[in-house]
């Protein structure tokens, strides 16, 4: 069995084992894949409930990958954000000194989500510029409110 | 406005639903790529990520992966599922049923056909180069139960 705690490492490899397989399309497939087809916890928070889904299905993935960060909803000014301090996925990899994280690694969270989050109605920006850090940032936005 | 602040010390870390990515990524390369490819690459994975549970087995041998095992079982909220029975040849270890297939079931979602060999390449590239190998001995794929055993090489003979 491969722990759920040791997943992240796994995930890394696997993007790496794909890009030799197939290049970089070949990730991105993958990704798009899991978009899809692998996110139907995501998919029924947003179809159901908008920025409230984004913030329900959030607040349970980050609090059980003991996630460092601040998430906040504003319904009235139609937002969603996350400003995650210390990812525990990204921060792991570059923890682990025998490991060298699959170099577009981050990339992975704007690909499953982007396109889900947008198929909805809402806008999902990402700042990614801290990845190097193990931070970064998003907002969802509702472009109905926030105008 | 609502807001949620946490520290990585709030939480434990245990995200579940990780187990079914992983159960996610195996049925996809097994699809895309065949069987061999899912071998290929835990292969590649378990040669990365287990170096240093494969050089604390070749400086403590058995006991080093007794411990590894039971320190994972418990991280995963189920220690009372795995047992052991360790001799200075062998290390047999029997699982009541398996954390993962146990969360992947209950979260609806089928068991990829070569999720067996996140166990079984797994463990046998863990001992690669060592004095030691591994056999799987029995596997429920519907539970995860399983008998399994790492073994001194020349022990078998």
């Amino acid at each position: 069995m491969i722990s759920c705690t040791e997943f992240i490492p796994a995930y890394s490899e696997l993007f790496k084992y794909l890009e030799k397989k197939g290049g970089k399309a070949a990730v991105a497939k993958y990704w798009d894949r899991i978009s899809q087809e692998g996110l139907d916890n995501l998919h029924a928070e947003v179809s159901q409930n908008g920025l409230r889904g984004c913030w329900n299905y959030w607040s349970h993935a980050l609090n059980e990958e003991a996630a460092d960060f601040t998430q906040t909803l504003d319904e009235e000014k139609g937002e969603f954000a996350i400003t995650m301090h210390h990812c525990p996925s990204k921060g792991r990899l570059l923890e682990e000194t025998h490991l060298e994280p699959y170099e577009d690694y981050c990339l992975h969270c704007p690909a499953l989500y982007k396109g889900l989050i947008e198929s909805y109605g809402l806008k999902y920006e990402m700042d990614l510029s801290g990845t190097d850090k193990a931070a970064c940032a998003v907002i969802i936005s509702d472009p109905k409110i926030k105008g | 406005m609502e807001k949620m602040v946490r520290k990585a010390s709030d939480n434990k870390y245990l995200h579940k639903d990780f187990h079914v990515g992983l159960n996610f990524g195996i049925g996809y390369i097994a699809k895309l790529h065949g069987d061999t490819a899912v071998v290929d690459y835990l292969r590649e994975y378990a040669g990365v990520f287990h170096k240093p549970l494969k050089d604390a087995v070749m400086e403590y041998g058995l006991a080093a992966l007794e411990d590894y095992f039971r320190k994972l079982y418990e991280t995963e909220e189920a220690a009372a599922d795995i047992t052991f029975e360790r001799s200075e040849d062998e290390l047999r270890i029997f699982i009541k049923k398996c954390p993962a297939i146990t969360h992947i079931r209950k979260s609806g979602n089928e068991i990829a056909p070569m999720f067996i060999e996140t166990t079984r390449t797994v463990n046998e590239e863990i001992v690669q180069g060592t004095p030691y190998a591994f056999e799987l001995i029995t596997f429920d794929i519907d539970t995860g139960k399983s008998e399994q055993r790492f073994y001194r090489r020349e022990a078998a003979k």
